[in-house]
């Protein structure tokens, strides 16, 4: 994409200004900071700023992509184990705090990209990456206590050689490393490729279904946020002098969960703020009331967690936005790309399906399916209820899915492919209830769309939004385009229908799956879809495969009708034959919806 | 001979352990991460016991009420709002296992608290002296197992219970009240997991902490158990026995971890754990 | 439980004595940070007293230099990150003029960089597994060098046992002592048949019981974290019907005691046992009775070395002639305190020679004297340290 950077260049400005201007303000307060407070609060500060960017991490995998983990205490005491280490059973000459440095970083990121692939996979779910998280910090200290004189034990390690500043200096380095870690978490969130984070939070099978890979992107995101906490672990290894197994520790993890909660999942600012002021609090009061603190802090979470599941920032925002109108960032312009090159009609098929089975047990749902379709075809899939139509498109779409036969797409065998690799085959696949990003806007969900050919910029929202025309025509038709920064979740249900099939055209797909596009739908909606469809295939020469109750409608677009009745392919034919045959009649005469 | 006793009584206690656990998250597929605090409350239910200069075996009817008490307060404020964010029960119960545990502090105080044996000393069996209590565990865990599958096979409850657990929604279309359903398991699994910290004090020492050295274990065990009593049992066999191998033959350092390393790559081999069968 | 937590919490304990040295100079300020929760918060309260009794009896008598005494508690959540807060708090907001406390070793040694950076004297009161040094810091409590010895020379001599089995908790403490115990044993004549550890929080003994069981020794010897875990190896181990000469290297009388019949016939080794026959002990306990009454935790290996620390600071601080640390540090290691365990100077490379008891826990719960150690020495801890 030699475009891209003049693509995104424009939007950069307003969405990082405000930021860094904040930025900016926060580190000159923490520059003179240490000239007004006193060094037990410096002190005490540099730590929780530390924590502060810790949290930050925290809150960018569970606040933002959903992911609750207690691992980054872990990340955290590696990185700062690495460091203690090095300082003392190697040296402390520059040459070895350098190294300290990269292997603070680079263990951690090892370590993420096991946990990465331990918790993320096709197929897993929320709570067992929660799981893993849980189980990891364990492992680790166990380690550290294992580990002897290596590690120090349960004593921890101390006594090495630190950076050579003082107090305020480290003061100062904290918290600028944290103001920095918070800029760049909240510059990251609010750029388009930011976006993906929420994305997956709100919708993975969406994710994979536009070639995205929900479980790709978690498993980044932990190794890159494991390096940060890691780094963070090396900067609190040189700031307090000692490392200590109960910094990799599994409480810590769940500390830093509450402070992300008490401030705010989901804002950048929160948990910045929770982790400074209760940890600064604890210090403070801790002595004076320790098992007192611990219940006030214990009741406090439990409240939060139940009545204000995105904490006190979150609460304040809401009641911010509830009272100034919220001022939506300026929708970007629209940019129709070139349609792509016709495709080459006709020959080869598209999708190849041959001797498809599925069972459920001793339950037969799909036996024997044999269809090939190619470009240019509107296929429709009719059969009643139970008919076994939905699972034969997730067969279709979703290699991972045990059945029997094979499925071909493109020319390529589907078997044990993830949908995000079919999706990159040229398939698309519309669900029958709209599967959208409710937490995002319009032209996000689009630009999600397009996110697996157009790399999203992860510094800014770009000024344009680039989509096929068919997809603009969705959009025109559907008045989706006057719409472009409301939330989904304000959409009506006709519309949210109408911009699902705006996104999977927008993947520009040679093969189409629909499933019942069209159902409750009013009848000028139905209309619009079906033109499309038909504009997609006859003039784009993309396929389709449909299914539809709606007998008129399959009439009006399709090429071919096949019909499913018992898990079985019983007709295979023109409009003409299939839809007046007896057969037919016979199977929906008692479907009273159809 | 001495290691399958070992192996059995080990997985014995791993069952009382979790079985509270796991009804809650069989029924209501909400982790109850406050359970080392009901083990906790039951523990101290057998410090009263012994301090009212009550018959130590009559803890255990104490702590299943106190237990199941606290249980149907715990549902009706901190479970009912959150059936539907699951994640985010796991922090809430874990916040209420953080406040009952300082009340208990504040209550008791910090110190190891001491209580009767409910069963001591040894018997001869297979050649070697044996501890009686470890053995009585065996009989305690297959009484829990057995009532438990009773309850769910042969009561009212039980069927309304297995219903919730195939098909909520049907469940309540069909006219279950499932709120109800709900409450009860809540209460029977925090009145077991009480119950279960009665049975864990001959064993340990009763403080404030003490429950969390046992969630984390309990809480693989019923990931990978998933919703069954029959499947808990031979994660409990399973687990146990890789424990007791790798610390007898590799190191105890090791063994204490395996429970949960293991769990985790089963669920990351096989998603649904034990519980496909 | 309230009384307790009153007394613990931080408190200034300034005797309105006006005395006409005093006037223009503020009390000296001891800070005492210990785990008021936490792992150690069973026997922080005890500490709390012995320190408040010393300070009651110091000012009693005109205090130092004619300047009062005053303590700072604060909590140290008996880990690394309370300790950093607690010594964070006390050395640079409260500006203590010492440090003194009872701590677990990873709190130790999360505070050693802050008492070096903030140039305090810190007296450490806790026995541990040895080898820490700093030039702040004193010590003066036991060492494995000086509790481990009295106990295997007293298995190997009188009980006749050949073979050791060796039982921990996997941290510094527990790996510590026992590899100290391994080596003393071997250097004795004696053969250690098995060596196994259990995580901290481990609670599930039942293998390593197994392996006791099955290696057939004439001895164990124990050495777990403090409080939940040894309790729940003694009882696993009774339960389990073991019945060796049994020495425990991390019990104290108190949780003896409230073990009840599981810790009879149990050996254990300490620098100070209640039951120390000498007019300075009786007068201590006294003292201690009279002052707390029914609130008064028993004192213990871990309370009365802070009540002498206080004084043996109080000494330094008179020798000097002034609170300055770089004066006190000096005259640390000269000065002298005969207290309820004797005479303690910390004089062997910021350590102190020290008198040990072996004692074995009766039926009713006390421990009786079976034999007593004189000025055992520390060895050389810190050779690098003058």
């Amino acid at each position: 994409m030699p475009d891209r950077s003049t693509a995104t260049r424009p939007g950069l400005a307003p969405a990082v200004l405000a930021p860094v201007a904040l930025a900016l303000a926060a580190a000159a307060l923490v520059w003179v900071a240490p000239e007004m407070l006193d060094t037990f609060s410096v002190n005490v500060l540099t730590r929780s700023l530390l924590y502060a960017a810790l949290a930050v991490t925290v809150d960018l995998l569970w606040g933002f992509t959903g992911i609750l983990t207690f691992g980054q205490a872990a990340f955290f005491g590696a990185g700062a184990y690495a460091t203690a280490i090095v300082l003392t059973h190697l040296g402390s000459s520059p040459a070895w705090v350098l190294a300290a440095l990269a292997l603070s970083v680079l263990v951690p990121m090892a370590l993420g990209a096991l946990v990465g692939w331990l918790s993320f996979h096709h197929g897993s779910t929320p709570l067992y990456a929660s799981v893993i998280s849980l189980v990891f910090p364990i492992v680790v200290t166990q380690l550290v206590y294992s580990g002897g004189e290596w590690t120090g034990s349960s004593s921890g390690l101390v006594g090495y050689d630190t950076l050579p500043l003082d107090l305020p200096g480290f003061f100062r380095l904290a918290g600028i490393f944290a103001v920095l870690v918070a800029l760049g978490a909240w510059v990251f969130v609010r750029s388009d490729a930011g976006k993906l984070l929420v994305a997956v939070r709100d919708n993975d099978a969406r994710c994979s279904y536009l070639g995205i890979s929900p479980t790709r992107v978690s498993a980044l995101l932990t190794v890159a946020l494991a390096g940060v906490a890691g780094l963070t672990g090396f900067l609190f290894a040189q700031a307090s002098g000692v490392v200590a197994p109960e910094n990799t520790g599994f409480l810590f993890g769940t500390e830093l969960v509450i402070w992300v909660a008490l401030g705010g999942r989901g804002t950048v600012l929160g948990p910045v703020l929770g982790a400074v002021a209760i940890d600064y609090a604890g210090a403070t009061l801790s002595g004076d009331l320790p098992f007192l603190w611990q219940l006030i802090l214990g009741s406090a979470f439990v409240v939060v967690i139940i009545l204000l599941p995105d904490g006190l920032a979150g609460a304040i925002r809401r009641g911010w936005t509830r009272v100034n109108a919220r001022r939506d960032a300026a929708a970007p312009a629209v940019v129709a790309l070139p349609a792509a090159g016709a495709a080459a009609g006709g020959a080869e098929p598209l999708l190849v399906v041959t001797g498809l089975g599925k069972r459920y047990g001793s339950l037969s749902v799909l036996d024997g399916i044999d269809l090939a379709v190619r470009p240019g075809e509107l296929v429709s899939l009719v059969g009643p209820n139970g008919a076994g139509k939905t699972t034969l498109m997730r067969c279709l779409s979703d290699g991972t899915e045990p059945y029997q036969g094979s499925v071909q797409v493109a020319g390529r065998n589907t078997r044990g492919m993830t949908p995000e690799r079919i999706v990159a085959l040229g398939l698309g696949r519309k669900f029958q209830v709209a599967s959208v990003f409710d937490s995002l806007s319009v032209a996000d969900c689009l630009r999600l769309a397009r996110a697996a050919r157009d790399r999203p910029s992860p510094l800014g929202a770009a000024a344009t939004l680039r989509l096929p025309a068919a997809s603009l025509d969705i959009l025109r038709l559907t008045g989706l385009d006057t719409a472009l920064v409301t939330p989904v979740r304000l959409l009506s249900h006709g519309q949210r229908q109408a911009l699902e099939l705006a996104m999977v055209v927008a993947l520009e797909p040679k093969l189409i799956l629909l499933d019942e596009p069209t159902a409750g739908l009013t009848k000028a909606e139905r209309t619009t879809i079906g033109t499309i469809l038909r504009r997609l295939t006859a003039d784009l020469g993309c396929a389709a495969v449909l299914v539809e109750h709606d007998l008129d409608f399959v009439r009006e677009i399709s090429t071919r009708v096949v019909v499913l009745h018992g898990g079985r392919l019983v007709l295979d034919g023109t409009v003409a034959e299939v839809v007046d045959s007896d057969l037919v009649r016979a199977v929906y005469a008692g479907a009273a919806h159809a | 001979m001495l290691i399958l006793l070992d192996v059995v009584t080990t997985a014995a206690i791993l069952f009382i352990v979790s079985a509270g656990l796991l009804a809650i998250f069989g029924v209501l597929k909400i982790i109850n991460f406050a359970h080392g605090a009901w083990l906790t409350v039951g523990a101290y239910c057998a410090v009263v016991a012994a301090r009212l200069g009550l018959n130590p075996w009559a803890a255990l009817p104490l702590a299943f009420a106190v237990g199941a008490a606290l249980g149907t307060v715990a549902e009706w404020l901190i479970i009912r709002p959150l059936y539907r964010r699951p994640l985010d029960a796991i922090l809430a119960t874990w916040g209420l296992g953080i406040v009952i545990g300082q009340l208990i502090t504040l209550a008791f105080g910090r110190d190891v608290q001491i209580t009767p044996n409910l069963l001591g000393g040894t018997v001869a069996l297979f050649g070697l002296d044996y501890s009686l209590y470890r053995l009585f565990a065996v009989l305690a865990a297959v009484l829990i197992g057995g009532s438990c599958a009773a309850l769910l096979e042969g009561t009212r409850l039980g069927l309304k219970a297995r219903a919730v657990i195939m098909n909520e929604a049907l469940a309540r279309a069909l006219g279950i009240d499932t709120a109800r359903v709900r409450l009860a398991t809540f209460a029977i699994g925090a009145g077991l997991s009480a119950l279960a910290g009665v049975l864990l004090t001959p064993l340990t020492s009763v403080d404030p902490n003490m429950g969390v050295a046992w969630l984390i274990g309990a809480f693989m065990l019923v990931m990978v158990a998933g919703g069954s009593f029959a499947a808990l049992a031979v994660a409990c066999l399973v687990f146990g026995a890789v424990q007791v191998l790798v610390s007898t033959f590799v190191s105890p350092i090791l063994g204490s971890i395996s429970v949960a390393v293991l769990a985790a790559v089963v669920l990351r081999i096989s998603p649904r754990g034990f519980a496909r069968a | 439980m309230s009384k307790s937590m009153l007394l613990s919490s931080a408190l200034l304990i300034a005797l309105a004595a006006p005395s006409a040295h005093a006037a223009g100079a503020g009390p000296i300020t001891i800070g005492v940070p210990v785990g008021l929760s936490g792992a150690n918060s069973v026997v922080a309260p005890s500490v709390v007293q012995a320190a408040e009794l010393a300070v009651d009896e110091i000012n009693a008598h005109g205090g130092v230099l004619g300047r009062m005494l005053a303590l700072d508690v604060a909590d140290d959540a008996s880990g690394a990150a309370g300790a950093q807060k607690a010594f964070d708090s006390l050395v640079y907001g409260k500006k203590v003029d010492v440090l003194i406390s009872m701590e677990t070793s990873a709190a130790r040694n999360a505070a050693l960089p802050i008492v070096s950076k903030g140039k305090v004297p810190y007296i450490y009161t806790s026995f541990y597994e040895g080898h820490s040094c700093n030039r702040n810091l004193f010590v003066d409590a036991w060492v494995p060098e000086q509790q481990v010895p009295p106990i295997v020379d007293d298995f190997i001599k009188d009980k006749g046992a050949k073979t050791f089995f060796l039982i921990g908790s996997d941290y510094a403490f527990g790996r510590g002592m026992l590899s100290f115990a391994k080596s003393y044993i071997e250097k004795s004549g004696g053969k250690v048949v098995g060596e196994e550890y259990l995580p901290m929080d481990g609670s599930d003994w039942t293998s390593v019981i197994s392996k006791l069981k099955t290696a057939h020794p004439d001895a164990v010897i124990t050495s777990t974290a403090g409080g939940a875990p040894n309790v729940t190896l003694t009882k696993q181990m009774r339960a389990a019907g073991v019945a060796l000469p049994y020495a425990n290297l991390a019990v104290d009388e108190g949780t003896a005691k409230s073990m009840g019949a599981d810790a009879t016939g149990i050996f254990l080794s300490a620098s100070y046992v209640t039951g120390i026959d000498t007019a300075a002990n009786k007068a201590f306990l006294a003292a201690m009775a009279k002052k707390f009454g029914a609130d008064e935790k028993t004192p213990n290996d871990l309370s009365v070395p802070e009540y002498e620390a206080v004084y043996l600071y109080k000494a330094a601080v008179e020798k000097a002639g002034s609170t300055d640390s770089a004066k006190v540090l000096e005259a640390l290691p000269t000065v002298s305190f005969d207290g309820p365990r004797g005479t303690i100077r910390m004089d062997k490379q910021h350590h102190a020679p020290l008198t040990m008891y072996l004692g074995q826990v009766q039926g009713d719960g006390s421990v009786k004297v079976a034999s007593t150690f004189k000025d055992v020495d520390p060895g050389a801890q810190c050779p690098n340290l003058k």
